[in-house]
C-alpha cells in the first residue's frame, strides 16, 4: 500500500509512514484547524496496514512539541490500533521522544502508555 | 474627545497587565494569528519555555471553545474549520501570572454543563486531574472535532491555581460566560 509522507506546517506535524519497512513517525506540533481532516486518512491508513497483519516489526517514533486536546485524542486512537494490532499478533514498538526540560511531554508519554495493555511504549529522553 | 477615551480604554489595559485582547468573531485563523503573536512575544521577553507551552495550550483550548460553542456564530456552523464564534479573550501578566480569560454567550443547556463540569474540576488536586485526562482520553469518540471533556481538563491541569468562572443569565436561554485561568 502506499506510503503516507505529510510535510510539517505550523500547526500541523511532520507524518512520515513507510509501510514498506514498518517505519513510522509524527513530529512536531499539532493544533490542526479541523482534527478529523488531517488525522482521519492517516488513521485510516494506519488501520489497512495493520489489518494486513504485517510480518515485520513495526516501530512507531513521536516525537512531539505540543498538540491540543482533540489531537491528543487522535493519537490515542493511533496507539489503541497499535494496541489492538499487537493483541491481534503484530510485532510493534511505539517510542515516546520527549525533550528532558518538557515536563508536559514526558506526562502525556505516561498517560497514554498507561491504557495500553499489549503495545510496548517506551518513554525515550532526547538531551 | 477621542484620544482620551481611547487613553482610558488603553490604561484599564495597563492596569491589568493586558498583553492583549480580542473581541469580536473569532475563527481558526485569528487563533493562529494570535497565538502565533502571543507565542513570539512570551519568546522576546524570554518566558520559561515550559510556562509558554502552558500559556499557549490554555489559550489554544479556550479559543477553540469560543468557535465551537458561541452561541453567536456566522459561517459554516457544521465545520469547525470555517465557522466563527463570538467572544472574548484576554491574555495578560498580573502578580507575577499569566493569566488567559475569555468571555461568550452560550445557551442556558451548555451552561449548566459547564458549570457542573468546572465545579468538578475546582475540586481535584494535580494528581485527580491527571486521573480524570486519562480517563477521558481513553473512552471512544466518534466525531474529533466535536470536542470532548478533555478541553477544561486540560486548561485546569496547566493552571497554577484552580479556573475561575462567572455566569451572567441574560434571558431564557442566553448565558454570559466568563472564564480565566492563571498560570
Amino acid at each position: 500500500m502506499e506510503n503516507i509522507v505529510i510535510q510539517p506546517s505550523e500547526r500541523t506535524p511532520e507524518v512520515n509512514f513507510d509501510f514498506v519497512s514498518g517505519r513510522l513517525s509524527i513530529r512536531g506540533e499539532a493544533y490542526p484547524e479541523n482534527v478529523s481532516t488531517f488525522f482521519g486518512p492517516v488513521l485510516a491508513a494506519l488501520h489497512t496496514y495493520l489489518q494486513t497483519k504485517p510480518d515485520h516489526d513495526v516501530i512507531m517514533d513521536i516525537e512531539m512539541e505540543y498538540f491540543n486536546s482533540s489531537s491528543a485524542k487522535a493519537l490515542m486512537n493511533i496507539f489503541q490500533l497499535m494496541d489492538e494490532a499487537v493483541e491481534a499478533g503484530v510485532q510493534a514498538v511505539v517510542r515516546w521522544h520527549y525533550n528532558k526540560d518538557d515536563d508536559i511531554m514526558q506526562e502525556f508519554g505516561e498517560d497514554f502508555s498507561e491504557d495500553l495493555r499489549f503495545l510496548s511504549f517506551e518513554m525515550v529522553e532526547i538531551d | 474627545m477621542l484620544a482620551r477615551s481611547y487613553y482610558q480604554y488603553k490604561q484599564f489595559h495597563d492596569q491589568d497587565g493586558i498583553i492583549f485582547s480580542f473581541s469580536g468573531f473569532i475563527s481558526e485563523g485569528i487563533l493562529f494569528a494570535l497565538g502565533d503573536v502571543l507565542k513570539k512575544q512570551l519568546t522576546s521577553e524570554a518566558a520559561d519555555p515550559n510556562k509558554i507551552k502552558r500559556v499557549f495550550s490554555v489559550f489554544v483550548e479556550l479559543m477553540q471553545n469560543i468557535i465551537r460553542y458561541s452561541a453567536e456564530c456566522i459561517g459554516n456552523i457544521e465545520d469547525v474549520s470555517d465557522k466563527l464564534g463570538w467572544g472574548i479573550v484576554i491574555v495578560g501578566f498580573q502578580d507575577e501570572q499569566f493569566y488567559v480569560s475569555c468571555g461568550n454567550i452560550v445557551s442556558e443547556e451548555k451552561a449548566t454543563r459547564l458549570r457542573k463540569h468546572l465545579e468538578t474540576l475546582q475540586e481535584l488536586g494535580k494528581e485527580e486531574l491527571r486521573s480524570y485526562y486519562r480517563g477521558e482520553l481513553k473512552e471512544k469518540t466518534e466525531n474529533l472535532d466535536k470536542g470532548s471533556n478533555l478541553g477544561l481538563i486540560e486548561i485546569a491541569r496547566r493552571s497554577s491555581a484552580p479556573i475561575e468562572f462567572d455566569f451572567l443569565g441574560l434571558d431564557a436561554n442566553k448565558v454570559f460566560y466568563c472564564i480565566k485561568s492563571y498560570i
